[in-house]
């Protein structure tokens, strides 16, 4: 497959408009300004476009729901707070091609009748923030942002806002909140952003990857993009392959190739020759597959039937040499620290799960603890709290014991038993106190 | 009104209900712990779950609204070892101190622990603590205990909806995540103290109450505040005729769930008494006596000549003031002002979110305005004290502060003064004739608001000593000066008998007011402000 996304990926200036402009940029935009938002949504319908931030919702649905005859303004939102651990290709986007993105935002703006969009971006992305903002001020130059864009009268603002470090304001509601200038706590839903978003306004949420295809939907066509990939899961996605491999990086590949060709293909093999123990797809969230499942292919459908998820396509790569009990711990460690700790189950499971596996990893584990860790998981997650953070620890815990349970028996069964707890013993004294004379 | 099905039972409930609230109308309880009638929804404890048919995940019972047709199940298995989970989930990290935490026996977590926890817990780790905000004062009436905090930010809700003053937040993240004032400084909002009573469990406590009793002991008496003209509905809570607290007692009209810290400390000391016998001063000595001496002898000084001057008081019941209109004002004709001191401005916010404010610190002037008693300011008072040629009575100490100032005792030690008094000033240090009066929780009564509503106080105990309550003194003196009067006089029905002759009363009954809490004042009259 052609590279899409990442096209100008290793070319001179490739940031510029002028180089963005000479492969054909912003044609998309005046394409797209000359249709009626409606037609636009519908080629974005007809491409079968998925969200490439983890959960995967129709995008042209997504934009539907905005309410077309609301008299308040609309946002539209590109989530840029890339933050799941193994997830950089969002990063990538905006070093190679943020006039790409800008575009995008650009029509899809127009699509759902914004006038002002937000660029929420992780903090820790200092030099990307600065990119983006360089390219706005190009873009707006160049008359493709602004008043009156080409000439077509609609007109857009787009400003970039950098978060202050928490991964929970990746999900969209708490994005919203903290865009607000309010604390990152997800909202409860319904309503959804669609309806009630940013300021109480019709607000769209959609990923950095997800708004860089739009411009290549309208300028190709969506039938072109659906051609690519599989049936329900079409066009390019790009993997961000970190962990025992020979050569890490983001890839950008045809959804519905197999794992083994990204693994072995494109990243040379898994580091030092050793062999594959476990992979997860999707970034840290997404339950871990073992070595066996290499062979399915990357697109939603395939990797939900082996019992996980596409997510955001941060490919983690384990090798033989990883003990899976410290793998884990190294993820609860992450969700412990980033739970918002809104609902009850979250905060207090994913630093319960973290004390527990710690535990069997320091060699102090008792039978007893696996079934501890699954009752936590069973009741943390799907739908026991307010986001899907409670899943996203909770489902690596669900497969790293399906798969790996034995690891954690055996660290189990090594175990040293626990120091007995000192009971502290109250001196008994006479003559004063409760113990009377 | 939607037409729903709670546990197989049909109730019907107006649109915008939530389940908790649906449930509740049918008495089924629902426990919750972040979800409080008065503050903003956000279903974050989790301990609200519900099945609800048709969908296919637990829902919480305080974020989803009725429907028409729903049907929820509050007791199914599924619902039941979710809750159990969440339970487990809050006493994971929750230090289980109940023997030394002051909330125990008005704990929500102990409460749905017995109801719906699990026997026992899968938790063999460490504990999460929070060292130095263990025991830590926030702000004059709070004390902070961040182990035993569950997070579910109501008191945070509260400063940000209700006192609006957005003093405490939530810091730091997750697990750790704990309360703090907004910039780390006192928390010392007029309402800071109904952070703690929003609190379900014992992170937050009450200074002023801490460690004086265990709340099982305690007996409630439901009553009304005495601080101010606005009348907040409070429970007291005493134990061997001692009060060791006001609660506020919900009343959406007057001040919704609430009630300010300057009105809740009024508990302090409210009833003990210096005053504890009625005596008579001679050749500077006080001498007791008996009531059936004393009343004799305030009928004389109520006769002499010239004309004795009387002191009434905006803090004394509508009932009291009833008499002193029809015994002392039409049937003696004697000059009779209330005294009104406007005190500090208090306000409140009712259950509807709306402010009421007050500038008048009294509870009952609105009932003396309506019985057309001569209200008077400080000077009003010290022109009507400093020019009385005959005796004078002064039916409360506290009627007015002037009545302990200075210029008072030098206007008053020149004459003869007869004081129905609770506390010693400096009236009752030159009286020569001490009346002791019931305190407060110790009468019974109905007094008017400055929203012009009649509300009714029970008395928590009967009065100590030989003091009498107001109407009671007021009473004895209608049959010793032969005016006809009921023998048989209780507040109940003095109360009637206002009713009945007082067109601002007209048509309420004190069982009304037991039913109901309080009643609003005739429209055409009720100009009460």
């Amino acid at each position: 497959m052609e590279p899409i996304l990442l096209r100008a990926r290793g070319t001179k200036d490739s940031r510029s408009i002028a180089a963005y402009r000479a492969a054909g940029g912003y044609r998309a935009l005046a394409k797209a300004l000359k249709m009626e938002p409606a037609a636009v949504i519908a080629e974005v319908k007809a491409s079968g476009l998925r969200g490439r931030g983890g959960a995967g919702f129709p995008t042209g649905l997504k934009w539907g729901f905005v309410p077309k005859d609301s008299p308040k303004p609309k946002y539209l939102i590109c989530n840029a707070d890339e933050s799941e651990p193994g997830t950089f290709k969002d990063r990538e986007i905006i070093h190679v091609d943020p006039h790409m993105l800008i575009e995008g935002i650009a029509i899809s703006s127009y699509a759902i009748g914004a006038n002002v969009a937000y660029i929420y971006i992780r903090g820790e992305f200092h030099a990307e923030a600065l990119m983006l903002e360089a390219a706005i001020a190009e873009a707006a130059a160049a008359g493709f942002l602004g008043d009156n864009i080409l000439g077509s009268r609609f007109h857009l603002a787009v400003h970039v806002h950098r978060g202050a470090g928490a991964y929970i304001c990746g999900e969209e509601t708490a994005l919203i909140e903290s865009l607000e200038g309010k604390r990152g706590l997800p909202r409860l839903k319904p309503p959804f952003p669609a309806v009630v978003g940013l300021f109480g306004c019709p607000t769209v949420v959609n990923n950095v990857e997800t708004l860089a295809c739009v411009p290549h939907i309208i300028e190709r066509g969506g039938a072109w993009y659906a051609a690519i990939g599989t049936e329900r899961s079409t066009g390019p996605k790009l993997f961000s392959v970190s962990g025992h491999v020979n050569r890490p990086g983001v890839y950008e590949v045809e959804m519905g190739v197999p794992f083994r060709e990204i693994i072995d293909g494109l990243c040379g093999g898994v580091l030092g020759g050793r062999a594959l123990k476990a992979f997860i797809p999707g970034g840290s969230s997404c339950p871990v597959l073992p070595a066996d499942k290499i062979d399915i292919g990357c697109d939603f459908e395939s990797v939900a039937a082996a019992g996980s998820m596409l997510g955001s396509g941060g490919l983690i790569v384990m090798d033989e040499t990883v003990d899976m009990v410290w793998a884990l711990e190294n993820l609860l460690t992450f969700y412990a620290h980033e739970s918002c700790g809104q609902c009850t189950p979250c905060r207090e499971g994913s630093d319960w799960a973290l004390d527990v596996v710690r535990r069997i990893r320091r060699g102090f584990g008792r039978p007893q603890d696996l079934e501890t860790l699954e009752r936590i998981a069973r009741f943390a997650s799907q739908g026991m709290t307010i986001c899907p953070l409670g899943d996203a620890f909770c489902e690596p815990i669900r497969s790293f014991l399906k798969h790996f349970g034995h690891e954690f028996e055996a660290a189990i069964a090594a175990a040293q038993p626990l120091p007995a707890a000192k009971t502290p013993v109250l001196p008994l004294r006479s003559g004063h106190g409760w113990y009377g004379s | 009104m939607l037409k729903l099905t709670i546990d197989g039972t049909e109730v019907q409930v107006a649109p915008g209900t939530n389940l908790v609230e649906a449930a509740a109308a049918i008495g089924i309880d629902i426990p919750t712990y972040c979800y409080h009638p008065g503050l903003s929804v956000v279903g974050q404890c989790r301990i609200c779950f519900v099945e609800v048919e048709g969908m296919p995940r637990l829902v919480t019972a305080c974020s989803t609204e009725a429907r028409d047709g729903m049907v929820v199940l509050t007791a199914s298995p599924r619902v039941k070892d979710a809750r159990a989970a969440v339970m487990e989930f809050l006493l994971e990290n929750h230090p289980l101190d109940c023997p030394v935490c002051d909330q125990a026996g008005e704990c929500l977590l102990q409460d749905y622990s017995v109801e719906h926890g699990l026997d026992t817990t899968h938790m063999v780790d460490i504990r999460r603590t929070f060292p130095g905000l263990e025991r830590r004062l926030i702000g004059p009436h709070v004390v902070q205990n961040q182990n035993r905090c569950i997070h579910c930010t109501r008191c945070v809700r509260f400063t940000q909806e209700i006192s609006e003053t957005h003093d405490l937040t939530m810091k730091s993240r997750g697990n750790h995540s704990y309360i703090d004032t907004f910039d780390g400084g006192p928390f010392d909002n007029p309402w800071s103290a109904c952070a703690a009573d929003v609190c379900p469990v014992g992170a937050l406590t009450v200074k002023e109450f801490r460690f004086r009793a265990r709340v099982w002991h305690l007996e409630d008496t439901e009553s009304i505040c005495p601080g101010c003209s606005i009348g907040c509905n409070v429970k007291v809570g005493h134990l061997d005729r001692e009060v060791h607290r006001f609660l506020p007692r919900h009343n959406a009209e007057v001040n919704g769930w609430w009630m300010c810290d300057y009105g809740r400390c009024l508990a302090q000391g409210i009833e003990e008494r210096d005053v504890a016998r009625t005596a008579v001063r001679s050749g500077g000595e006080l001498r007791p006596i008996a009531w059936s001496e004393a009343v004799p002898k305030l009928v004389e000084l109520l006769r002499s000549r010239p004309a004795a001057r009387v002191v009434a008081s905006a803090n004394l019941s509508n009932e009291a003031l009833y008499l002193v209109k029809k015994g002392l004002v039409r049937h003696l004709g004697l000059e009779v002002v209330v005294p009104m001191d406007r005190g500090r401005p208090r306000r409140i916010k009712n259950g509807h979110g709306q402010w009421i404010d007050s500038i008048d610190a009294h509870p009952n002037s609105g009932g003396a305005r309506l019985l057309g008693l001569d209200l008077v300011d400080g000077a009003g008072l010290a022109r009507f004290v400093g020019g009385a040629n005959g005796q004078l009575l002064v039916l409360d100490e506290r009627a007015h502060p002037w009545l302990a100032s200075d210029e008072a005792a030098a206007t008053l030690a020149a004459r003869t003064v007869a004081v129905f008094a609770r506390c010693e000033t400096v009236l009752t240090r030159s009286a020569s004739l001490l009346l002791p009066a019931a305190s407060w929780v110790e009468t019974e009564g109905t007094y008017t608001s400055s929203t012009g509503r009649v509300q009714l106080t029970r008395a928590a105990f009967t009065p100590g000593a030989q003091a009498w309550p107001a109407w009671r003194l007021l009473h004895g003196l209608q049959a010793a000066l032969g005016i006809p009067s009921d023998p048989d006089a209780r507040p109940e029905r003095l109360f009637a008998e206002l009713a009945a002759t007082v067109p601002a009363f007209t048509g309420m009954t004190y069982r009304g007011l037991a039913d109901q809490p309080g009643l609003p004042v005739a429209a055409e009259v009720s100009d009460v402000g």
